[in-house]
């Protein structure tokens, strides 16, 4: 691949780990299965770009997108742990009332950012570094600053008590935990985060479109999982930092798709190498094992003949 | 101190499953007093733990914490008061929390929570103490995974962590039944010194009459949902497991659960 | 860890190894084109741009070399697929849809870039006026003439006082064409009637809020609407509406009347703003371009089934007539 494409796989691979820190949040710190994600993905897109082209502030433009993917977030979960609604049902809820209020933010279903001020323009006026390097060195720094506060916030008192309300709701009431709000607070966050994704891709794609939220659970469920599957998650740092490789690593996979004369493979065939992609990564660990296993007991026994 | 009135506790109400739970319980603890329960399976024993709790709600009845009625109090709400240790040792710790989070979530069970670190090294010093009075060798295995940990190690880490903070009410659900005799018995002997030494109010139930009597101030049993007996003091200590029986014949039909009369 | 750090590993070098190992076979010229998703309208373009190079004596193989990508949907794609041809650094990018378009104007700054199909390339940002385009961007678009087919429909039914729009709000060219037809209607005394159609499954629904409502419908060039077209033309059967349509395909199908484009023809204009860069004029230089070439199809029988004559007049100027 050409280095265009490498750090245009980085760069998009930056902005997505934001979606991929926000579904470790959900899906493996709360275990809520969150499908918000890919309305509030657009939502954070439509605010920002919106505001934008309204005349705000970009930074400011941004900071509403966040709330506004919050305020998105605790809606499924206040329909879960009031309401009752199974999570599942309750995101999908949330996501499909989030199309038409996207299409009202947006007024139409496409604002375009191309030529307008945004967060990143400043990135274009660096002599030294072209853009393409630039932006994604830039989105770079920022996950791993968003990546820093994540960790921080889930080692406090309150982030242990999150966790805590994930693995074991009613161990955590006992010790004086308020898991209602735990839920709310970590779906709040979560969908934050998502739309933070969402704002940045819009200002650096050059515009926010209502179907683009399609397929982002898929695509950040993947992140977390091949991450997980190749480094290690002993740590909670580590474990977000796989995250992060994994929503990298998945953008390099579908450069590398892209660039047709290696394999034959085409940018219509990247579902396809998706799929292919969470299935190895969900069956790598116990191919893994027992490779391990298998190696172990040659080694065993050719030491046993060693020593004999 | 700890105060029951009336609870009546049906569950499946209006379902063809339907099954009265407590009827009309009521029951008074004073401060300091050890309490065993015990009963048959169905007694409602289960249910008065978590009725105090705030597990459970009630249909009618109340719950009274010295003269605060905490009746439609969330479980939270009411854990700044009362501890527990559940039955299932996988229950009461978070098995992929390591032994030191787990600790810093129960010490954090009486305060309002910040966003200050959770596991501080200020407290490192008070968690290794405690852990030592156990003689598991778990003082140094703080940063383990609790998950790592066999059934009777996180029992023992669980009684640890529900005394970490005063409370005014402790509650133990069959906390040694999951146990194999030897760790059981461990376990009861630290519950046991723990209550003495920090004169704590405690419910414990179990399903053994034996281990009723062996510990505790007062022992009642339950049946049917509602109180068979309530023996303390003197009457109590001269009792063997025999006289309980023969104290329950005299108002009841036959008692027939085996784990119950044999254990 | 070592195992998964030597796969950590050995993937680093298959992705570096894989920028080096490629040669890109020895071509005159090199078209990149990167469409939205596939489908019959951006397919005829594309096939179109293609037809008209070949003509002019670039063929794929010989001395053209073709790339052809789709994004199936997925904008973040899309932005990958206009970072890979920034970097491939291609004679002219081909931009077939308006997200496509806009991923490439925003990643593949210093490439030539001749965008298709595209409803409203100022709305869309990627050039600041029709006759103003960028110095590396300039296109074709395909904004249907509304204001010709208010024209014809009024023509074809003097008396008609209310016209009905049935359209995907979620489709930013759809958008963009009701616009305008609220903004003709009452100068050719029309009052417009929109029904809105989120899902190709809502579209007969849509058009059953219309009936009693208004004389006659309008059916924009809106990829929902327009899958799902049978639908509405058995509605309007029944209650005899007659249907006009923004494209020439749907009279095909029933719809009465069309003063349409098709886009094989828009793409075969596009191919000559591409083949105008391909010898040497800068994009700068050529103004953005609208539908050029208006046939009219008229499907007389359909006209029956609705309940309206079409007159001879009519049916001899239409460049086809459907039996």
């Amino acid at each position: 691949m050409n280095s265009f494409a490498f750090f245009g796989a980085l760069e998009t691979g930056f902005i997505f780990a934001l979606v991929a820190l926000a579904v470790f949040i959900s899906f493996r710190i709360l275990d809520f299965p969150d499908l918000t994600v890919d309305g509030s993905f657009p939502l954070g897109a439509a605010v920002a770009a919106s505001m934008i082209v309204a005349g705000f502030n970009p930074f400011t433009a941004t900071i509403c997108a966040c709330l506004a993917g919050a305020a998105a977030g605790s809606v499924t979960a206040w329909l879960n742990v009031k309401l009752k609604i199974l999570h599942l049902l309750a995101s999908i809820l949330t996501m499909i009332a989030l199309y038409s209020i996207n299409l009202r933010i947006m007024d139409g279903p496409n604002k375009a950012l191309l030529g307008v001020d945004t967060l990143l323009s400043p990135l274009d006026n660096i002599s030294a570094v072209p853009y393409y390097i630039a932006y994604p060195i830039a989105f770079g720094l920022f996950t791993a600053f968003i990546l820093a506060l994540v960790i921080w916030f889930l080692q406090s008192e309150i982030g242990l008590a999150m966790r805590a309300t994930g693995a074991n709701p009613r161990m955590a009431r006992a010790n004086g935990v308020n898991t209602s709000r735990m839920v709310i607070l970590g779906m709040a966050i979560s969908n934050a985060l998502v739309a933070l994704a969402g704002a940045l891709f819009a200002q650096s794609q050059g515009s926010a479109d209502v179907t683009m939220g399609v397929g982002v659970i898929v695509i950040g469920l993947a992140s977390v999982i091949g991450g997980e599957a190749l480094l290690s998650t002993r740590t909670l740092l580590k474990w977000a930092l796989a995250c992060v490789f994994g929503s990298v690593l998945y953008r390099m996979v579908i450069a590398l798709a892209l660039n047709g004369e290696m394999f034959g493979l085409k940018a219509q065939d990247l579902n396809l190498i998706t799929a292919v992609l969470v299935t190895l990564a969900i069956v790598a660990p116990t191919l893994k094992a027992k490779t391990k296993a298998k190696l172990n007991t040659v080694l065993n026994s050719k030491t046993k003949q060693a020593q004999e | 101190m700890i105060r029951v009135e009336n609870l009546n506790v049906t569950f499946n109400e209006g379902t063809p499953l339907e099954n009265p739970v407590l009827r009309g319980l009521s029951l008074a603890i004073p401060e300091g007093q050890f309490v065993t329960v015990i009963g048959s399976n169905g007694a409602g024993k289960s249910t008065l733990l978590n009725v105090v709790s705030g597990e459970v709600s009630v249909q009618k009845g109340q719950v009274y914490l010295g003269e605060q009625e905490i009746t439609h109090w969330p479980v939270h709400q009411r854990a700044s008061q009362v501890a527990r240790v559940f039955q299932d040792p996988l229950t009461g710790t978070c098995e992929s929390l390591s032994i030191e989070e787990n600790l810093a979530l129960a010490q954090a069970r009486t305060k309002t929570r910040t966003l200050s670190r959770a596991a501080k090294k200020a407290f490192r010093s008070r968690f290794i103490a405690k852990l030592r009075t156990l003689q598991l060798g778990l003082e140094n295995r703080l940063t383990d995974k609790i998950g790592l940990l066999s059934g009777g190690q996180r029992q023992a880490v669980s009684l640890l962590m529900a005394s970490l903070q005063p409370m005014k009410l402790l509650l133990l659900d069959e906390h040694t039944a999951a146990l194999d005799p030897k760790t059981a018995k461990f376990i009861l002997e630290l519950t046991d010194e723990i209550i003495r030494s920090e004169k704590l109010t405690a419910l414990m139930v179990t399903h053994s009459m034996k281990q009723a009597l062996s510990v505790g101030d007062r022992t009642i049993m339950l049946h049917q949902g509602k109180l068979a007996f309530d023996v303390e003091g003197e009457a109590r200590s001269k009792m063997g497991t025999q006289d309980l029986i023969e104290l329950f014949h005299k108002n009841h039909s036959e008692l027939d659960d085996d784990a119950l009369l044999l254990s | 860890m070592s195992i998964r750090f030597s796969t950590f590993a050995l993937f680093l070098l298959t992705i570096f190894s894989a920028g080096a190992t490629v040669h890109a076979a020895p071509a005159q010229k090199y078209v990149a084109i990167t469409q939205i998703v596939e489908h019959p309208a951006l397919d005829a373009v594309r096939k179109g741009v293609k037809d008209v190079l070949s003509e002019a004596g670039w063929n794929e193989g010989e001395n053209l070399k073709w790339d052809y990508q789709s994004a199936q949907g997925a904008t973040a794609t899309a932005s990958q697929i206009a970072k890979k041809f920034a970097g491939d650094n291609p004679d002219v990018i081909v931009a077939i849809a308006t997200p496509s378009a806009q991923a490439a104007v925003a990643s593949a700054r210093n490439s030539n870039i001749v965008f298709s199909a595209v409803t409203d390339p100022v709305g869309a940002k990627l050039v600041k006026a029709w006759d103003q385009p960028s110095k590396n961007v300039t296109g074709v678009s395909d904004l249907t003439p509304i204001d010709l087919h208010l024209a014809f429909i009024k023509e074809v039914m003097p008396e008609a006082k209310s016209l009905g729009v049935i359209y995907n709000p979620g489709e930013a060219n759809s958008v963009s064409l009701i616009k305008l037809v609220k903004q003709y209607g009452p100068t050719h005394g029309l009052k417009i009637i929109e029904a809105v159609s989120p899902k190709s499954a809502d579209v007969q629904t849509a058009a059953r809020s219309l009936l009693g409502k208004v004389d006659v419908i309008y059916l924009p060039t809106d990829n929902t609407v327009i899958s799902a077209m049978e639908g509405i033309i058995k509605i309007s059967e029944k209650a005899k509406i007659p249907v006009f349509a923004g494209d020439t395909d749907s009279v095909k199908r029933g719809a009465v009347a069309a003063l349409g484009f098709n886009y094989y023809e828009v793409g075969r204009q596009t191919g000559v703003v591409v083949k105008t860069i391909l010898n040497g004029k800068s994009p700068k230089d050529i103004p953005v371009q609208g539908i050029e070439k208006t046939e009219l199809f008229v499907n007389p029988k359909a006209a029956l089934r609705m309940g309206l004559t079409l007159n001879a007049d009519i049916i001899s100027r239409a460049k086809e007539v459907i039996e």
